[in-house]
């Protein structure tokens, strides 16, 4: 990649990171934090963004940056209160700034619809300080030069100076900076022929020399095409820090002056001044000093006459501690490129595999359970397992980074309902498998605008059942056997059950005759067209029904439902897989074959009798469960191992839950038992096989297909269709 | 041996950048994330030039500055600071602080490399 497009991918990935700091710095003010370091943290996440938006020229975002920065820095100092309103109005101006970035990552500069009105806003609360200065160029240099350009200005009908002399008379400050007064004057005599004449005449006797003083002063007389501006520009640093003159000189005057040129003004002093001050810093005095003064740090400073003698570089020595060896580049991280990671967990699912297959092997042989060899291959298992969790937690990230999107969309939310909301969020330090994390942010967001759309009363209502005005909406994360399991929760009215059935009743999906528990009705709002146009608002509408966010949660191997309490709210209670490289599975034979279906999907298993049994005509069949029916699919034809299905009484009947809630029955001949099993790829090794998912290899070293239950159900249902 | 710059600076995007325009100009490279990491490197590596921001968490760079200025082993090390503050009263605390010099954010690559070799040989 061209270096600067990966510089570029860098600072979008930090203003992410910053944006994220600034956002919950505020919120943490907002909360009553009052620790200086929190305004400083927020300031600096939007000083960083200005300063990498100035070196990729991205106007739109420069400016209100600025505006921003100037506001916290009025804040930080004390000028301007962190008041609720500033900080509300703080919280606005980081969307906009969100937004800013997210267009500029696009390419898209055009500004923010907000961005005038809320930088005048933002104009205000910095008072007079900040409001005239819209954030363009800045330029120190500039700025300092202004006036001395003033300085030139010579009557028009004077001929441009042909010579200038200047005089410079370092202080003892301008070393004590590191400024080095031979550098200055290389780069003076750069400008054009110099002649160079040093004073010494303030240099006193050795013995009463003060090495930090400064006792030198140095007259130059440039000629040549220069000016004055470019001769203050040498001495732009040292300005304050030493006595400068610069003056014009008629055109007749100035070059070919008595005086020294600086090369033979470097021989002189080299050849006869005083040696003392040909110490380099990081040497010891005595090695080269004869005469030792009294003052004992003289050796780190350069001393003034040193900087002529002596060339910067000689005064450097080689790095002395350079082959100790901390480098620099060490922090608490290393990034990582993700496929090297995923090479890495690959590979140590082969590990598991095969640790598994030689564990089978062994005792197969009937070694007894105390051998050697038996007790050996205990401890590899117990390492393997380990180096696998220490390997899948290379992949996990801590949920905060799903969490931390969800305060900016409660107040999105709460300002377009009108329902004043506090997020509670907990357990942001959980991690889970970064692909889970990404796949979450879409369904959390759907659950958190439900929540605040139709969990939450009005302010009115809820002052009527005596609740606070502002209603809150929970966000918690933890880890629960093995699993990562996220709350999303409302203090709200909970699920008005009536309705709810009223409207699955009138959309037929259920019977109007029903007889349903509280739960059963609770989870009818999972069911495909259950959300309504009636429904659907502005905000968690969207054509997006809680259908969508079961079938993504599913698709991540994960379960999620409801529960509710008349007049205190409901949970949305989402339990997911820690890593998506392992699955656990259902082990079933079907005509010899040994396949897995993921648990996650089935519902129960049953031994399906006889009589319960229907033929639809041809090989399609349903099995009546529980007064209802579901197709009963037989695995084995549906994947060609046989051409007759198994009688309904010599098999086993998974009730499974597909994509979109169907209910659905998988007929296999026997259920071999539950495993954790380590999903390899079918399409990266051999080729997509439809009703297949992906492989594993059992303990036994079988390979079994991992069946993708959704497309079996969905064939089947099609042939069904076609037979009936 | 080509010469050694540290840089101080607590942005990743800034950090790249200044490694890019040094390393394109044969200097050698060594950065750190704030103050107080500026000083550890300054441990084991002796930069003829350090380059810092001055906005950073934990030491900022006037802390750092006075910091490398009172240690008498650091202490003729050139220090440019970089920033965006346009502010005369930072810049004035920076040299107050011991600053050798300053270049503005954003920085043009070859006006930072000029600044470097105007304060070190």
């Amino acid at each position: 990649m061209d270096p600067l497009a990966a510089i570029r991918d860098t600072f979008f990935q930090e203003c992410e990171e910053q944006l994220a700091e600034l956002e919950s710095g505020l919120l943490a003010m907002e909360g009553g934090d009052q620790d200086p370091e929190t305004i400083n943290a927020v300031f600096r996440a939007v000083h960083s963004i200005k300063g990498g938006a100035g070196a990729f020229q991205l106007e739109s975002l420069i400016r209100f940056a600025h505006v921003f920065e100037t506001a916290l820095d009025e804040m930080r100092s004390g000028r301007l209160a962190a008041s609720a309103d500033v900080l509300k109005t703080m919280l606005r101006a980081a969307d906009v700034l969100a937004d800013l970035v997210s267009s500029a990552r696009a390419g898209q500069e055009g500004g923010h619809p907000q961005q005038a009105a809320l930088s005048d806003e933002l104009k205000a609360m910095s008072g007079a300080a900040g409001a005239d200065d819209d954030g363009g160029e800045e330029d120190w240099g500039d700025f300092e030069f202004q006036p001395m350009s003033a300085a030139v200005d010579l009557p028009a009908d004077t001929p441009p100076a042909r010579a200038f002399v200047v005089r410079f008379k370092p202080r003892a400050d301008l070393y004590a900076k590191a400024n080095e007064a031979a550098l200055l004057l290389r780069e003076l005599t750069r400008l054009g022929d110099s002649n160079v004449e040093l004073d010494t005449s303030e240099v006193p006797l050795l013995t009463d020399i003060d090495p930090e003083a400064a006792y030198l002063t140095w007259t130059v007389t440039v000629s040549g095409d220069t000016d004055e501006l470019a001769i203050r520009e040498v001495f732009e640093f040292v300005d304050g820090d030493c006595e400068l003159s610069v003056e014009a000189q008629g055109a007749s005057e100035g070059a070919g002056e008595t005086g020294l040129d600086i090369g033979a003004l470097l021989a002189r002093v080299q050849a006869d001044a005083i040696p003392t001050i040909e110490t380099a810093p990081d040497e010891p005095f005595e090695l080269e000093a004869p005469a030792p003064p009294p003052v004992a740090d003289l050796a780190p400073v350069a001393p003034p006459p040193l900087s002529v003698v002596s060339p910067a570089a000689e005064v450097h020595p080689e790095p002395l501690a350079a082959n100790q060896a901390r480098k620099t580049e060490a922090g608490a991280t290393i990034r990582v490129d993700l496929d090297r990671v995923d090479r890495l967990i690959d590979l140590v699912g082969e590990l598991v595999i095969n640790q598994a297959v030689l564990a089978q092997r062994v005792m197969e042989a009937g070694l007894a359970r105390a051998s050697a060899v038996a007790m050996g291959l205990d401890e590899l298992e117990q390492l393997t397992r380990e180096i696998q969790d220490s390997v899948m937690a290379i992949r996990a990230q801590p949920v905060k980074s799903v969490f931390q999107r969800m305060p900016r969309l409660v107040r999105e939310v709460a300002a377009m309902t009108g329902k004043p909301v506090r997020l509670v969020t907990e357990g942001e330090a959980t991690e889970v498998d970064k692909t889970v994390i990404e796949r979450l942010a879409d369904p959390l967001t759907h659950m958190i605008r439900n929540a605040i759309d139709h969990g939450l009363e009005s302010p009115e209502k809820r002052a009527a059942a005596g609740k606070p005005a502002e209603g809150v909406v929970k966000l918690a994360a933890m880890h629960r056997s093995g699993r990562i399991v996220i709350e999303v929760s409302d203090d709200g009215g909970g699920i008005n059950r009536e309705r709810v059935k009223g409207i699955a009743i009138e959309k037929g999906l259920i019977a109007a005759d029903a007889t349903l528990s509280d739960e059963e009705i609770d989870n009818l709002i999972f069911m495909p067209g259950f959300s309504t146009a009636a429904e659907v608002s502005d905000i968690s509408g969207r054509g997006v029904g809680m259908d969508v966010v079961r079938r993504s949660i599913q698709a991540l191997g994960g379960r999620i439902n409801i529960t509710s309490k008349p007049g205190k709210g409901s949970t949305f209670t989402m339990s997911l897989p820690l890593t998506l490289a392992v699955l656990d599975g259902m082990v079933v034979s079907v005509e010899g074959q040994t396949l897995v279906a993921p648990i996650t999907a089935i519902i129960e298993t049953l031994q399906p009798k006889a009589e319960d049994v229907h033929s639809l005509g041809g090989h399609a069949r349903v099995i009546s469960i529980r007064g209802g029916f579901v197709p009963l699919i037989d695995v084995g034809m549906a994947l060609g191992y046989r051409a007759t299905p198994l009688a309904a009484s010599d098999g086993v009947a998974l009730l499974i839950e597909g994509e979109g809630g169907a209910r659905a029955a998988l007929f296999v001949d026997a259920i071999q038992g539950q495993r954790q099993v380590v999903i390899k790829s079918l399409e990266a090794n051999y080729r997509q096989v439809p009703g297949v998912a992906a492989a594993t290899i059992l303990g036994d070293g079988r390979v079994a297909l991992i069946l993708d239950i959704d497309t079996i159900v969905a064939v089947s249902r099609g042939e069904m269709r076609k037979a009936g | 041996m080509s010469m050694t710059v540290l840089t101080v600076d607590d942005s990743r995007t800034m950090r790249e950048m200044l490694r890019l325009a040094l390393a394109d100009a044969g200097f050698r490279v060594v950065q750190a994330e704030d103050g107080i990491h500026g000083l550890e490197v300054l441990q084991a590596e002796a930069p003829q030039v350090i380059v810092t921001d001055i906005n950073m968490p934990r030491m900022d760079g006037f802390g750092f500055i006075e910091e490398v200025r009172g240690d008498p082993k650091h202490r003729a090390i050139p220090i440019l600071v970089l920033t965006t503050e346009s502010d005369a009263e930072k810049k004035n605390r920076a040299r107050m602080a011991g600053a050798t010099g300053w270049i503005v954010k954003p920085f043009n690559p070859d006006k930072l490399v000029d600044a470097i070799r105007r304060v070190a040989a």
